[in-house]
């Protein structure tokens, strides 16, 4: 037979941040939305549907995009998560971003770190995707402006100037 | 915003299977989550404690035992996309893996997760009813294995009961010199109808057809009866005649109007989809290694 369990209702995280490091206690429930958006008040991140549809809040956590909405802040412990504000460096924007600002890939801008973040995903996995792979891999990133010819645009000029950082 | 919730991370099966009978149904197993919190978060189902099995080794196995794949019930679906042991062996499973929901959710949501779930709008199940998968379960009283069949038993239900978890599905490759194919058509996240076809042709006549629908029933279903109509047909023939099978197919998927479309729309495409993943699975060569 086991013995019972001890039950936790917090959690004792550590994890790197766009590059630094945090650590400290998060309540088990605490989503990692909330964790960046209410606790680090890094509101690039945006909430949206809360049902892993839209895509608003895309993060990376090593290098996989997850919605933020639907993953719990726990699970990214020992773990290294990318938002949108970790993504220039200093002042040098991400390829993607200055892609995104020259091909005017977005119009209300609400899904756009969303739309980058999963593109960095994207880029990270395969440097020179094709429209194809493109579309395929942001349909589960809702533009309701509809700046899909312009989103897939800007992802693959940013493509063909190789990785960022 | 979830309610206050309590964390238990289990290292064994037995314990994971303790902790669920001790705390009863205000436990809820959690793997990816990407079934569970939006119903936690929608007050749809009331829980306190998540019993996180991911940290359970062996269900984070994908293995080939010289005759399975065996896939513990904590893999993701973006694993079993992205396998090599999956894309060569079973590459049928491997396709309907890529083409659920979001890389997002495919990053984060589990198989052991979607079949225990057993949302009716879901792709997984139905490509591995075709490959005819068993599933093993464990709890107090030991382990046990059954037919995904038998385990998909209605709506939202499944056949584990209460201390139960399950452990690993066991998929074997289509036999050989089988071709196999997974389609679908959805206007929103989750399918609207999911088929899958696998066949063979020996001397241009089908000498055996597996056919499976989701979404359309209550849960993913093989299609027995079409399979022995159509079987010994030719190619073009066994399509007519599936062509013709609304019938058969409204008596035992029972289909309902619903936001996803018409009875009568989704038995249309259900039609269309198996003729056309019928004639995909016999010209596709790639039916996995036996």
């Amino acid at each position: 037979m086991v013995g019972e369990m001890e039950t936790q209702r917090t959690f004792d995280l550590a994890l790197t941040i766009n590059g630094k490091p945090w650590s400290g206690k998060v309540p088990v429930e605490e989503t990692l939305l909330e964790f960046l958006r209410d606790r680090l008040r890094l509101t690039g991140t945006k909430r949206s549907c809360e049902s892993q549809v839209c895509g608003a809040c895309t993060v990376l956590v090593d290098d996989q995009a997850i919605s933020a909405c639907g993953y719990l802040a726990f699970e990214a412990h020992g773990g290294s998560v990318l938002t949108i504000e970790g993504l220039a460096s200093g002042n040098d924007l991400d390829p993607l971003q200055q892609a995104f600002i020259r091909n005017v890939g977005s119009q209300c801008g609400y899904c756009t770190p969303g739309q980058i973040m999963a593109a960095k995903a994207l880029l990270l996995e395969n440097p020179t995707p094709t429209r194809e792979e493109i579309a395929e891999w942001l349909s589960g990133n809702i533009c309701r402006c509809g700046a899909y010819p312009a989103i897939a645009a800007s992802i693959l000029e940013a493509s063909r100037q190789g990785p960022g950082r | 915003m979830l309610f206050p919730l309590r964390l238990l991370r289990p290292t064994t099966v037995a314990e994971a299977s303790g902790e669920l009978a001790r705390l009863g149904e205000r436990a809820r197993l959690y793997a990816g989550g990407a079934e569970l919190l939006p119903l936690l978060r929608h007050r749809l189902i009331e829980a306190d404690c998540l019993i996180d099995i991911k940290p359970i080794p062996s269900l984070n196995r994908i293995a080939w035992d010289g005759s399975r794949v065996r896939i513990g019930a904590a893999v993701t679906h973006r694993r079993l996309e992205t396998a090599p042991v999956t894309r060569e062996r079973l590459p049928l499973l491997a396709s309907a893996e890529s083409q659920v929901a979001n890389i997002r959710v495919r990053n984060q949501g589990t198989l052991g997760g979607n079949l225990c779930f057993n949302d009716p709008h879901s792709d997984p199940a139905t490509a591995l009813l075709v490959h005819e998968a068993t599933v093993a379960v464990a709890g107090a009283g030991g382990e046990r294995r059954m037919a995904l069949g038998d385990f998909l038993v209605g709506m939202y239900a499944t056949a584990l009961g209460p201390d139960e978890i399950l452990v690993e599905v066991e998929v074997p490759p289509l036999p050989p010199g089988w071709g196999g194919a997974y389609l679908r058509v959805h206007r929103f996240q989750r399918p609207t109808v999911g088929v899958a076809a696998a066949a063979k042709l020996r001397d241009r006549r089908l000498e055996g057809a597996r056919l499976a629908v989701g979404c359309v029933g209550p849960k993913a279903q093989r299609l027995g009866e079409l399979e022995a109509r159509v079987q010994g047909l030719p190619g073009t023939e066994a399509a007519r005649v599936i062509g013709e099978a609304k019938g058969y197919l409204r008596g035992l998927l029972q289909p309902v109007d619903d936001l996803l479309g018409s009875a009568d729309y989704k038995l249309h495409i259900t039609s269309v989809l198996l003729g056309r993943a019928l004639s995909q699975a016999l010209e596709s060569n790639v039916t996995g290694s036996g």
